[in-house]
């Protein structure tokens, strides 16, 4: 009996004192990373907060979307976390990152404007056919063909095309603004300055009003496509994002820039 | 383009309702001719810009020649002013984005033809295998 309360307390000092551990560690990490420049930490850091990412991701699951899609949305906003997190903060990274990976993923569900009610069928197809996609262009060396992603899912090329235009669908809102049209963003998700790489295009020239209500991440990614002419699947690559995700930012941009010509 | 070629005409309502059925019958025709996701995307993306710019009242026609090494794409009659303007050649200057260039990039190249009333049919051409 007394053994047993011996080993309950125990356990219980233990979950106690790992959290402050574990919240100590991460600060040297961080002070290595920032401090010292040690892209070692950082890919530690990231490794030691990819369960949180996924417990977030979880939340996410069963909205037409691989869960593994969105935990590979999540890390992207970890590693924001990770990047932007100031030393002097009295806030674990934890607790910085946390907002940071919801926003990411709450983003990536707003980008795909998943307001329009399709089949599960057809939505179930749409969140295989980017893993597909991705897996057909590293096997081929080029993007697949209609069939050859048919095949891939055991499918048929028409309900591939129509799963396509399910994905394609999407909302010419601002980007900043949720589908009840209000803001959403938590002020936490806020915190940071935004992407220092995409934050350099906007230093390249005077840009036109429309380009201007995009999001950085938009405006690089048009100038990718359309100033260096790169093709989706290397400017996916480069951004860390599906290139089914690419297609839809680049439409939904570009239908937001000209609604903005029309104002 | 090439020496056997099929032809596709559709004629569509302008509005935005019908820009999705298009979407999938220009996914339809590029996969019978096997081109690559991305380039049936960029197709798509070039006739919905140009639709973009022809309004949201009356319908369009669609002409297709379906050939061995891509699709030409006929889209008009569009408002020659709206449409002529939008594709105005000029100067590329970085930090802005016209129909044109984006045109020039998706497609392998594209054309003016004069229909009635003033108005005009674009050519789109895009071939296989060149993404």
């Amino acid at each position: 009996m007394s053994s047993t309360n011996h080993q309950g307390v125990n356990s219980d000092l233990r979950r106690a004192a790992s959290p402050e551990r574990a919240r100590e560690e991460d600060r040297q990490l961080l002070r290595r990373y920032h401090e010292g420049g040690d892209t070692g930490a950082r890919e530690e850091l990231i490794q030691r907060h990819l369960p949180l990412v996924r417990s977030l991701a979880r939340r996410y699951a069963g909205r037409g979307e691989a869960l593994e899609d969105i935990e590979q949305v999540g890390a992207i906003g970890l590693i924001k976390a990770i990047d932007r997190f100031e030393l002097e903060r009295e806030v674990s990274l934890a607790t910085y990152a946390t907002p940071n990976v919801v926003g990411e993923i709450k983003r990536h569900f707003r980008d795909k404007g998943w307001a329009i009610r399709v089949p599960r069928a057809l939505q179930e197809l749409n969140a295989s056919m980017s893993g597909a996609i991705e897996r057909l262009t590293g096997k081929l060396g080029r993007s697949p063909s209609i069939a050859e992603i048919a095949e891939e899912l055991k499918t048929t090329p028409e309900e591939v095309l129509e799963a396509m235009e399910v994905g394609s669908a999407y909302s010419t809102v601002s980007l900043s603004t949720g589908p009840s049209g209000e803001e959403e963003l938590d002020p936490l998700e806020t915190i940071g300055d935004e992407d220092a790489e995409f934050e350099r295009s906007e230093d390249r020239a005077a840009l036109e009003p429309a380009l201007e209500r995009l999001a950085p991440r938009e405006r690089e990614i048009l100038r990718m496509r359309f100033e260096e002419g790169l093709p989706q699947t290397q400017i996916a690559q480069r951004v860390g994002l599906s290139q089914m995700h690419v297609s839809r930012l680049i439409r939904k941009s570009l239908a937001i820039m000209r609604e903005e010509l029309l104002r | 383009m090439t020496n056997h070629q099929e032809r596709i005409d559709l004629e569509a309502p302008l509005s935005g309702d019908f820009q999705a059925v298009v979407r999938l019958i220009i996914g339809g025709i590029a996969e019978r001719v096997d081109f690559a996701f991305e380039e049936i995307d960029d197709l798509q993306l070039a006739v919905e810009r140009l639709l973009a710019e022809a309004g949201t009242v009356g319908s369009v026609q669609f002409e297709f020649e379906v050939g061995e090494n891509g699709i030409s794409t006929s889209v008009g009659p569009l408002s020659e002013r709206k449409v002529a303007e939008a594709l105005a050649d000029g100067e590329f200057v970085p930090g802005q984005l016209t129909l044109r260039r984006i045109l020039e990039t998706v497609v392998d190249s594209f054309g003016v033809e004069e229909a009635d009333d003033d108005r005009i049919v674009v050519r789109l051409v895009k071939r296989k295998g060149i993404a």
